[in-house]
C-alpha cells in the first residue's frame, strides 16, 4: 500500500437481516474511502443505519443481523474475509471502536483499570502491572484527573462522561490507526459533550488515528470533521469536505437536512405585559433523604421562580441541576421540604389531596419520554379521553368528539384514535401528549424536556407547535430543557439552574446575547453550532469548564460551581453565593460578576 | 430512553435467538392440553369398565402390539365376552386403562382450582404489596417469604393429612402453598410498572391512587402470574400424585394417577409393571403438555 | 458492612423461622385430626382414651403446651430453650436424635443429585446457549421441558423396574445398604462417609451402589430447569452490549467468555434457591421409592401418624437449612456481582 492510498476502502457493504422469512437490509450497499489521520463524520436519521455500519466495519453484526456482503479495505487487506482469529487483533490494535452507551459496554463485574488492562494485553505482550501502568496513563491521557483512584472504580459507579472517557482510554490504549466512535455523545450534559469531544480530538491528535464519528448532530460534525457522509436509505447520498457541504449541499436529502437549521426564525419572542405572578414559587427547596445515613440529597436550594399568564419561561440545567424535581415540585408530584407554590394565588402546597386532583385540571404536565408516559395497552382514544374522565368534564357522550378536536389542534389526523402508541413515532406520540395534556383547557403547563428524545428534525416542528398554541390559548408555560437553544425560540424568560440554584435569569434576549454568570457562558459556548467557518477546535474557547458538577450530597461550602469555574479565586471558594438583583428582571449568582471581574468576554455564538 | 429504542432498529433491542422456534412442539402441547381437559370431561364415562368397581381379573397384563388390533375387531364384532384389558389390570382387579383416562378429572380438577384460587389471592396480595408499601404489606412479603422457604410437597402433607384426606382439602392446601409464588411474581411486576411514567402522568392528571391501581398498574402486571399458571397447574398434578403415592392425597377407590402408581409399586418388583407405568407415563406426558404450553405463552408475550 | 448485612439477615432468620414454627404449632392442634386414636386405636375406652390423651399433654390449653414446647417450663418437659425438640409420639424417642439420624441421609442424596445434575447440566446448557437455533440446541430445549415436568417417584420406579428386575445392575431399593450388611458406627451420619471413617472400603463402594439410581433420579429431574436456566442465562449474557463490546476491542474468545459466564451465574443463584426446595420435595418421593430412611421418609412417617412433635421438628429444622442455603446463596451473589450492594 503506497502513501497515498486511503486508509480504509469501504465497497458496497451490506447489512441485512431476518425477520420472520422476510429479508431486511437497512444498509444496501455503502462505499466511501477514509485517509490517515483524516476525521470524517457519518451523519444520517434515526435508523437510518449508522451504527450498524460501524460495526460492519469491523466484520461484526448484533444479532440477528448479518453481512450479507461487500468489501472493506483497511490497509490492503479485506477484513470481512479474514479469519476470526486475524480480525481479532486487527479490532482494538489497528481499529478502535467506542459505542452510544459507555456504561452498558463495560462490564459491570470487573473494576475498569482490568478491563483496559485485558484491552491492552490482548495486542502487547506485557504483565500485568505493566498493563495497569498504561492504564493509568491512558486514563490520564484522556482527561481524568486522579487516574489512580479511577482505575479501581466499578462502571456503575462512574458518571456518563467519565464512562465513555474509560472507553476511549480503552479504544486508543494500543494507539489504533483508527478510531471509529459511534455517537459518543449522545446522553452526555453539554458541558460535558464539548469538554469530551475537545478531549478526544486532542487525544486522537496524539495518537495519530484517523476518525470516523457516526452523529445525528450536525453542530458535532461542523466543529470536529474534516468530511462528512450523510447516509440515507441505506447508501451513501453524500460525501463532501465539511465546508462544502454546509454552504452548498448536493443531494436532497441533505439540502432537507441543513434546510431546518437555516430555517430559524430570528429574533427572540415578545416579552408579555401583565398578569405577572401567575404561578409563582417561594423558596422552593427539596431534600431527599438518603437510606441508611443522615445526610441529604440536597436537589433544589431556595428556588424563586414567577411565571405570568400567557408567558413562557424556560428553565435551564444539566443534570444534576434539579430543573426536572422543580417541574415536579410544582405538579405536586413532590412534596417541597420548604417554600410554597403558587397557583393564582392559591397555595397548592396546602391544599387536601382531594382539593389538589381537582386542582389539576388546571395544571399539567408533558414528559420527556413520549412512550413512556402512555400505558402501552390503551389506545390513543383512551389516552386522550381519561383527563376528561378523572375530572368529569362535559358530557359522556362528548369526550370522543373532544379528543378528535385535540388531535387536530396538535396537526395530527383523528384516524389516530384506534392505534395503539407502539405504532407510533417518537415525534408523534408527543403530540398526542401534549393534545392530552391540553384537553381539558389547562391554565399552565409544566413541559420536562419533550424535546430531547426526539430526532434534531423533529424538536423544530414540535416547539412550533408550542409556541403557536401559547398563542391561541394563552397559556403559560414552564419549559425544562437541558440546551439553552431551545429555550430561546420559545420562551420570553429563561433561568439558569446549577446544583439547584437558579444562577442567573432574565430575558431570553440578555441572556443569550450577554450572558453574567461563568455558568451560562460555559453553557452557551458549550453548544456546537452547525457552522464550519468557526470551528470549535480551531478556536479553543476560555471559557470552557474543568471537571464535573459536584455531588448534591455534599454540596460546596462556598459557591457551587467552584470546582470548574475559569475565574475562580480564593474569596469565591470561602464565600456561599446570592442570587443578586441587578435590577430590569436580571440576576446573578456571582459576586464577582458584579464587580466587572471575569476574563474578558468572549464570543458568544448567536 | 425507550423513545429512542423504538425509531431505531431492532439492532438496539435484546435479541434472544429462536432455539425452540418450534411451532410443532407447541402443537404437542396443545394437542396434550386439550386430550386432558377432554378426559377430565368425558374420561369416566367413555372407558370400558367402570373405573371404580373391580373386575375378577386380578394382575392381567395388558395385550402385546400385536394382538391389539385382532382384539379390537373382535371386541367390535362382540365376540369377546368382556371387553379387552387394554392396559392391563392391577392387583385388585381394576381396569387400568378406564382407570387412567378417568383419573384426568380429579387430578385437573383440582390443579385447576387449587391455581385459580391462588392466582386470585396471590394478584390481589401482590397488587396490595407491590403498589401500597408500607410496614402492613412489608410483614405480608416477609410472611410469603417464609412460606416460599418451606418445601411444597412436605407443608402440602402435612395440611392434608391432618385436614382430612379429601379433594377439597388438597385444593386448599395446594392454593395456600401456590399464592406466594403469584404473590411474588405479581409484586415483581406491579414494583416495575409502578416505575413507569404512565403511573405518574395518571397521578399528575389527577387519578386517584386506587383509580391509577386499578386501572393502569393491575392490568399490565397480571402477564407473569397468568404465564406461569400453565406451568403450575402441571406442577400441581404433579403435586397431587405424589401426595396420593405416599398416601397423603385422595382416597382410594378414586381414579389418580398417583395412587394407581402407588398400589402397582409392590408389583414392580414382581415384574408385574404395568399397573405403574401406565398412569406414570400419562402424568408424564400430560405435565409435560402443560409446560410446553407454559413456555409457548411465555415466548409470545414476552417479546411484546 | 457485609457482617451487618449477614447479622440483620441472621436475625430475621430467626424470627421467621420462630414464626414459622409457632404457625406451624397452631395450625395442626386446629386442623380436625386426632393424634389420640392414632395411638389407642379408633375403638379404645374412653378411659384408655383419656390417659393417652393426658400422656400426650393435649389435656392442657393451646397456650400452656406452646409453652412447654418453647421449653418456658423445664420442669415439665425440655423444650426449645433448653435445645430439645421433644419426643416422637409414635416411637418414644427423642424427635432431636431422629432428625440427626435421618437427615443427613436426605442431605447426602441432594447434594450428590445435585452435583450430578450440574456436571451434566452446564455444558449441555452452555453447548445450546453458544449454538442457539440450531438442531442441538432445539433437542437440548425439549429435553429440558421434559425433564423438568417428570415425577421423579415414577421415575424412580422404571429404573427399579428396568435396572434391577430386568437389567440387575442396581441393587434392590431397600435401603442404604443391602439388609444383610451391618452399617458403620455413625459419626457424621453422611453413610459414604462413615463408610471410609470406619476403613471399609467395601461398604462404601455398595452404599454407592444403592445411591447409584436415587441420585440419577432426582439428577435427571433437576437437570431439566438447570439446562433451561443456564442456557437462557448464557444466551442472555452473550447478548448483553457489555459481550458485544469486547469483542469489539479484540478480545481473545476464551476472555470474552469468561465475561459471558461470570455474568450469567448472578442470575442462577436465585434458582438455584429455588430448585433447593424443590429437590428437598423431591427428596421425600425418592427416599420412599428407594426405602433410603431419610427425613422425607421420617416426615411422611410423621404426617400419617399425627406425631405432633416430630412435624414440627421437620419443618424447623428443614425451614432452618432453606435460609441458611438462600443467605448463602445471597452472599454468593453479591461476591459475583458488585452491583449489589448492601
Amino acid at each position: 500500500m503506497s502513501e497515498g492510498d486511503p486508509l480504509l476502502r469501504v465497497r458496497d457493504l451490506k447489512v441485512g437481516y431476518e425477520v420472520r422469512g422476510d429479508l431486511i437490509v437497512p444498509v444496501e450497499g455503502v462505499s466511501f474511502d477514509l485517509n490517515s489521520r483524516e476525521v470524517i463524520g457519518l451523519v444520517g436519521d434515526a435508523g437510518s443505519g449508522k451504527s450498524t455500519t460501524a460495526l460492519a466495519l469491523l466484520g461484526m453484526a448484533r444479532p440477528p443481523g448479518k453481512i450479507l456482503g461487500g468489501e472493506v479495505y483497511f490497509e490492503g487487506r479485506d477484513l470481512l474475509k479474514l479469519p476470526d482469529a486475524e480480525m481479532r487483533a486487527i479490532r482494538g490494535r489497528d481499529i478502535g471502536i467506542i459505542v452510544q452507551n459507555p456504561r452498558a459496554a463495560l462490564n459491570p463485574m470487573l473494576r475498569v483499570g482490568r478491563q483496559i488492562g485485558f484491552a491492552y494485553r490482548a495486542h502487547n505482550e506485557v504483565t500485568a502491572g505493566e498493563a495497569r501502568a498504561q492504564a493509568i496513563e491512558m486514563l490520564r491521557l484522556v482527561g481524568i484527573n486522579d487516574p489512580e483512584r479511577r482505575v479501581e472504580a466499578y462502571a456503575h459507579e462512574l458518571s456518563g462522561g467519565m464512562a465513555q472517557r474509560a472507553l476511549i482510554a480503552m479504544a486508543l490504549s494500543s494507539t489504533p490507526r483508527l478510531l471509529i466512535a459511534d455517537e459518543p455523545t449522545s446522553g452526555l450534559d453539554v458541558t460535558i459533550q464539548a469538554q469530551f469531544l475537545d478531549e478526544m480530538w486532542q487525544s486522537v491528535q496524539k495518537t495519530g488515528s484517523a476518525m470516523l464519528m457516526v452523529t445525528q448532530e450536525l453542530g458535532v460534525i461542523a466543529n470536529f470533521c474534516d468530511r462528512v457522509l450523510v447516509l440515507h436509505k441505506g447508501r451513501i447520498v453524500e460525501d463532501a469536505p465539511v465546508h462544502q457541504f454546509f454552504a452548498a449541499p448536493q443531494h436532497p436529502y441533505s439540502q432537507e437536512v441543513l434546510r431546518f437549521y437555516h430555517e430559524r426564525a430570528s429574533g427572540y419572542p415578545a416579552q408579555v405585559t401583565g398578569g405577572a405572578g401567575f404561578l409563582q414559587t417561594l423558596g422552593l427547596t427539596k431534600h431527599f433523604p438518603l437510606r441508611g445515613s443522615d445526610k441529604v440529597v440536597q436537589a433544589v436550594d431556595n428556588v424563586t421562580i414567577s411565571v405570568a399568564k400567557g408567558e413562557a419561561v424556560g428553565l435551564v440545567g444539566e443534570s444534576g441541576s434539579g430543573k426536572t424535581t422543580v417541574g415536579r415540585c410544582l405538579m405536586r408530584l413532590e412534596h417541597p421540604t420548604a417554600g410554597s407554590v403558587f397557583l393564582d394565588r392559591q397555595d397548592i402546597t396546602k391544599l387536601s389531596a382531594a382539593h389538589m386532583r381537582r386542582m389539576r385540571s388546571r395544571m399539567q404536565i408533558v414528559f420527556q419520554d413520549p412512550f413512556d408516559s402512555v400505558n402501552p395497552r390503551w389506545s390513543v382514544a383512551d389516552i386522550l379521553v381519561e383527563p376528561l374522565r378523572v375530572h368529569d368534564d362535559g358530557k359522556k357522550a362528548d369526550r370522543w368528539d373532544r379528543a378528535v378536536a385535540a388531535l387536530k389542534q396538535v396537526d395530527l389526523d383523528p384516524s389516530l384514535m384506534a392505534r395503539k402508541p407502539r405504532d407510533l413515532g417518537a415525534s408523534t406520540l408527543q403530540r398526542i401528549n401534549i393534545a392530552r395534556a391540553l384537553i381539558c383547557n389547562p391554565d399552565f403547563v409544566v413541559l420536562d424536556e419533550p424535546t430531547s428524545v426526539l430526532a434534531p428534525r423533529a424538536r423544530n416542528s414540535l416547539i412550533a407547535l408550542l409556541a403557536r398554541l401559547q398563542k391561541e390559548l394563552g397559556i403559560s408555560y414552564l419549559f425544562i430543557s437541558h440546551d439553552l437553544t431551545t429555550v430561546r425560540y420559545l420562551c420570553q424568560r429563561v433561568a439558569v439552574m446549577y446544583l439547584g440554584q437558579i444562577v442567573e435569569e432574565g430575558t431570553v434576549e440578555q441572556v443569550f446575547t450577554d450572558p453574567q454568570h461563568p455558568y451560562s457562558r460555559a453553557l452557551l459556548s458549550a453548544h456546537l453550532m452547525p457552522d464550519p467557518t468557526h470551528r470549535r477546535v480551531d478556536n479553543p474557547l476560555p471559557t470552557a469548564l474543568e471537571g464535573e458538577i459536584p455531588s448534591p450530597i455534599d454540596v460546596p461550602k462556598g459557591c457551587y460551581l467552584a470546582s470548574r469555574c475559569p475565574d475562580v479565586n480564593e474569596v469565591c471558594r470561602a464565600n456561599p453565593q446570592t442570587l443578586i438583583d441587578l435590577g430590569q428582571g436580571r440576576a446573578v449568582r456571582c459576586e464577582r460578576v458584579l464587580g466587572g471581574e471575569n476574563s474578558s468576554q468572549m464570543e458568544v455564538a448567536q | 430512553m425507550a423513545a429512542a429504542t423504538q425509531e431505531l432498529m431492532p439492532e438496539q433491542a435484546t435479541y434472544i435467538p429462536p432455539a425452540h422456534r418450534a411451532d410443532w412442539l407447541m402443537r404437542i402441547g396443545v394437542s396434550i392440553v386439550t386430550l386432558v381437559i377432554f378426559l377430565a370431561i368425558f374420561g369416566p364415562y367413555i372407558g370400558p369398565y367402570d373405573p371404580t368397581r373391580t373386575t375378577i381379573r386380578i394382575a392381567v397384563p395388558p395385550p402385546g402390539f400385536t394382538e391389539m388390533p385382532r382384539l379390537f375387531w373382535a371386541w367390535i364384532d362382540g365376540t369377546l365376552d368382556h371387553p379387552p384389558h387394554w392396559m392391563g389390570t392391577d392387583a385388585n382387579g381394576y381396569d387400568i386403562f378406564s382407570r387412567v383416562i378417568a383419573a384426568p378429572r380429579t387430578d385437573l380438577k383440582i390443579a385447576l382450582l387449587a391455581n385459580i384460587l391462588s392466582l386470585i389471592a396471590g394478584i390481589f396480595f401482590g397488587l396490595v404489596a407491590g403498589y401500597w408499601r408500607n410496614w402492613s404489606t412489608e410483614l405480608l412479603i416477609r410472611v410469603s417469604d417464609v412460606l416460599q422457604s418451606f418445601p411444597v410437597f412436605i407443608m402440602a402433607m402435612v395440611l392434608v393429612a391432618l385436614a382430612g384426606r379429601s379433594a377439597t382439602n388438597i385444593i386448599i392446601a395446594l392454593a395456600f402453598v401456590y399464592t406466594p409464588i403469584y404473590l411474588r411474581l405479581t409484586r415483581a411486576e406491579v414494583l416495575s410498572q409502578t416505575s413507569r411514567g404512565f403511573v405518574e402522568a395518571a397521578r399528575a392528571m389527577g387519578n386517584s391512587e386506587l383509580s391509577i391501581a386499578m386501572r393502569h398498574v393491575l392490568p399490565n402486571s397480571l402477564t407473569p402470574a397468568l404465564i406461569q399458571s400453565s406451568v403450575t397447574i402441571g406442577f400441581a398434578i404433579l403435586l397431587t400424585a405424589g401426595l396420593s403415592f405416599v398416601g397423603a392425597g385422595v382416597r382410594p377407590p378414586t381414579p389418580e394417577w398417583g395412587l394407581m402408581i402407588s398400589t402397582g409399586a409392590n408389583q414392580i418388583v414382581l415384574g408385574e409393571w404395568w399397573p405403574s407405568v401406565f398412569p406414570g407415563l400419562a402424568i408424564s406426558l400430560t405435565v409435560f403438555g402443560f409446560a410446553v404450553l407454559g413456555n409457548a405463552l411465555e415466548r409470545r408475550y414476552e417479546r411484546g | 458492612m457485609l457482617l451487618r448485612y449477614i447479622t440483620r439477615r441472621t436475625l430475621i432468620g430467626f424470627v421467621q423461622l420462630f414464626c414459622l414454627v409457632i404457625a406451624v404449632f397452631f395450625l395442626i392442634r386446629l386442623l380436625p385430626a386426632d393424634p389420640v386414636s392414632r395411638l389407642v386405636g379408633l375403638n379404645s375406652s374412653p378411659e384408655a382414651y383419656e390417659q393417652a390423651a393426658r400422656q400426650l399433654g393435649l389435656h392442657r390449653s393451646l397456650f400452656d403446651q406452646l409453652g412447654i414446647y418453647l421449653g418456658l417450663n423445664p420442669e415439665i418437659a425440655q423444650g426449645l430453650l433448653q435445645g430439645s425438640l421433644g419426643t416422637s409420639w409414635a416411637t418414644g424417642s427423642s424427635v432431636g436424635s431422629e432428625i440427626t439420624t435421618f437427615l443427613p441421609v436426605t442431605l447426602q442424596l441432594i447434594t450428590l443429585a445435585f452435583i450430578l445434575a450440574f456436571v451434566i447440566s452446564i455444558p449441555v446448557g452452555m453447548l445450546g446457549a453458544l449454538n442457539p437455533g440450531k438442531a442441538a440446541d432445539k433437542g437440548i430445549f425439549v429435553y429440558s421441558l421434559f425433564a423438568g415436568s417428570q415425577p421423579e417417584f415414577w421415575w424412580g420406579l422404571l429404573f427399579v423396574y428396568v435396572f434391577y428386575f430386568q437389567l440387575g445392575w442396581a441393587p434392590a431399593p431397600l435401603g442404604q445398604l443391602s439388609p444383610m450388611t451391618f452399617p458403620p458406627e455413625p459419626v457424621t451420619g453422611f453413610m459414604l462417609i462413615d463408610t471410609l471413617i470406619a476403613g471399609e472400603p467395601a461398604k462404601f463402594f455398595e452404599a454407592l451402589h444403592h445411591l447409584m439410581m436415587p441420585v440419577i433420579t432426582l439428577a435427571f429431574i433437576l437437570s431439566g430447569p438447570i439446562i433451561k436456566m443456564v442456557r437462557q442465562n448464557m444466551v442472555r449474557a452473550l447478548q448483553s452490549d457489555f459481550v458485544l463490546y469486547a469483542n469489539l476491542i479484540g478480545l481473545p474468545g476464551k476472555r470474552v467468555a469468561r465475561y459471558a459466564l461470570r455474568a450469567a451465574m448472578g442470575p442462577s443463584m436465585t434458582l438455584i434457591g429455588i430448585l433447593y426446595g424443590f429437590m428437598l420435595s423431591g427428596a421425600v418421593l425418592v427416599e420412599s421409592v428407594f426405602s433410603l430412611g431419610g427425613i422425607g421418609q421420617y416426615a411422611i412417617r410423621s404426617v400419617l401418624a399425627f406425631d405432633y412433635p416430630a412435624i414440627q421438628g421437620v419443618v424447623l429444622v428443614i425451614t432452618a437449612i432453606s435460609l441458611i442455603v438462600y443467605l448463602a446463596l445471597d452472599l454468593i451473589h453479591a461476591a459475583i456481582d458488585p452491583r449489589i450492594a448492601y
